[in-house]
């Protein structure tokens, strides 16, 4: 059997990510910008207990991971273009996605970020994009979780980050057992930093910029026939 | 094995003995019982060399197989005074099911490249779709449908703004951005002259409405919402007006095509009735309720 590519460079089947990269050619620029501004958000604390600055900026990043994943199993079910086992681990992971979401926003409360707008180029469509785009997705958090265990300081929140990461890294080998790939091969998973997080999402386009946002409010003259 | 070796862990038994006491001279009753502590001081000292024997084992495979810290020999085999795992800083909840399933649920997506509706995937030509409303909103469709064609390309069944109304279409999923999923619904009784918006299976809003009149009726079918305008001078459309993807067949000719809205009034006292040129007109108050409630891409069901 031909082993698939498992990673997000690998994921467009249509060209679609491809032509929305090239169709905004500083989406990118921009997107990494403003996820490293979210990344890096750091917020003077506000109470005793809120996390210090530096844990804070590693929650939020982590919410914005979470964002993504929660947004695209989510839309994935809503959509109900999946089927069987697939949309059976669709429903399921979106649920603990969406949980880890509420629990981070309850710890950050108020200076958690707003929810980004995704475009996932029709990848919660088709069963096969889906199941390739959501291992990426899952790798991408357990490599990201890993990377930022060294700079946690509090070891409440790196204890809740390594409770995270292995539920993440279950979800990766539930996905590839659906694609018929071995759940685990190698003996060390490399931790990956948060520039190469953030530019890999970026690259494929899956967060919108405001800028490119539909406008859907306009202070205009209605046209209808009244 | 000496008791001195053993020393610490049991009662050393031969203070128990009777001074210079010969077997012979214990009574039978003294002689099992002194049997008796024999038999398990042999079992302690046989556990105790198991354990040793397993402690020197396991530091033995640690310092071979380059483990960081070789476990010594002296120290105890199980460590109680570990401290034990810091509690999470997250109160992560149970995961919980989506409270609307996908069957009350739909979907739009905006015009991300201007392109072709075509009758079927690569089949004939519908129409040319645009990236502006006439008002100069995105331009959305409505999503019903995903199909993958021969060549491995997505295409995305989509319900168009066009004349005859109902006329539905494909699009490459490619020329859409992403997709927004909504769960509420609009349904206009043109009988009953009202408006009721669902959220999944709850009522949340009744308001009487103003329909077309004759010679421009109100079109029917299922339609969706494109844009929400406000702040213009027209006061004959209320504080807020909502386009939709219905066109009058009867005002072909007026500005932009007949497109139907759904928007405020100044003549309230007319509704309910029979008073538009197809739009749907709404009391001030209630078009503003309907603002705060229905968000964009909403379905239309006008019958």
């Amino acid at each position: 059997m031909t082993r698939p590519r498992l990673d997000l460079a690998a994921i467009d089947r249509d060209g679609a990510v491809r032509e929305a990269a090239d169709a905004t050619s500083t989406r990118a620029a921009l997107l990494g910008g403003a996820l490293a501004a979210i990344g890096a958000l750091a917020l003077p604390s506000v109470a005793a207990a809120a996390p210090a600055p530096r844990d804070r900026s590693v929650l939020t990043y982590a919410l914005s991971l979470e964002y993504l994943q929660d947004a695209f199993y989510t839309e994935a079910e809503r959509l109900g273009a999946l089927q069987g086992k697939v949309a059976d681990a669709a429903r399921v992971l979106g649920q603990t996605e969406r949980a880890h979401v509420k629990a981070f926003r309850a710890l950050l409360g108020s200076s958690a970020p707003a929810r980004p707008r995704f475009d996932f180029h029709g990848t919660t469509e088709d069963e096969l994009a889906f199941l390739h785009t959501a291992v990426a997705l899952e790798d991408l958090c357990v490599g990201a979780y890993a990377g930022q265990a060294t700079r946690i300081r509090s070891p409440e929140i790196l204890q809740a980050a390594v409770d995270i990461h292995s539920v993440e890294a279950r979800h990766a080998a539930w996905l590839r057992r659906l694609l018929d790939v071995r759940p685990t091969e190698g003996s060390l998973d490399e931790p990956r930093g948060r520039r190469s997080v953030i530019g890999t999402i970026a690259a494929r386009g899956f967060v919108v910029d405001a800028s490119d946002a539909p406008t859907t409010h306009r202070r205009a003259s209605p046209l209808f026939t009244g | 094995m000496s008791e001195r070796a053993s020393g610490p862990l049991w009662k050393p038994v031969a203070s128990a003995a009777p001074p210079g006491g010969a077997r012979s001279e214990l009574p039978p009753e003294a002689r099992a019982r002194r049997r008796a502590r024999a038999r398990r001081r042999g079992l302690v000292l046989l556990l105790i060399a198991v354990v040793a024997l397993a402690v020197v084992a396991t530091a033995s495979s640690a310092v071979v197989s380059g483990a960081a810290e070789p476990v010594s020999v002296s120290a105890p085999a199980l460590r109680t005074d570990v401290p034990g795992a810091p509690g999470s800083a997250l109160a992560v909840p149970s995961p919980r099911a989506m409270p609307t399933p996908a069957a009350h649920t739909a979907a739009w997506a905006p015009v991300r490249r201007p392109t072709v509706a075509r009758r079927v995937p690569r089949g004939h030509r519908v129409t040319r779709v645009g990236l502006r409303t006439p008002e100069g909103t995105t331009n959305l469709l409505e999503v019903i449908g995903r199909r993958t064609d021969a060549q491995g390309r997505l295409w995305a069944h989509v319900r168009l703004a066009v004349l005859p109304n109902d006329t539905t279409a494909w699009v490459p999923r490619s020329a859409l951005g992403g997709i927004t999923t909504v769960r509420t619904h609009l349904y206009v009784d043109l009988d009953a002259r009202t408006a009721t918006l669902m959220r999944g299976d709850e009522m949340v809003l009744r308001a009487p409405v103003g329909v077309g009149r004759s010679g421009a009726a109100t079109p029917t079918g299922r339609f969706y919402v494109r844009n929400r305008l406000t702040t213009y001078r027209s006061k004959a459309y209320g504080p807020v007006a909502f386009g939709t993807s219905a066109r009058s067949a009867d005002l072909t000719e007026w500005p932009a095509g007949g497109y139907i809205g759904i928007h405020g009034t100044d003549q309230p006292e007319l509704i309910p009735g029979r008073v538009s040129h197809g739009c749907i007109r709404m009391r001030n108050a209630d078009i503003r309720r309907l603002a705060r409630l229905m968000p964009i891409g909403t379905p239309v069901t006008i019958g």
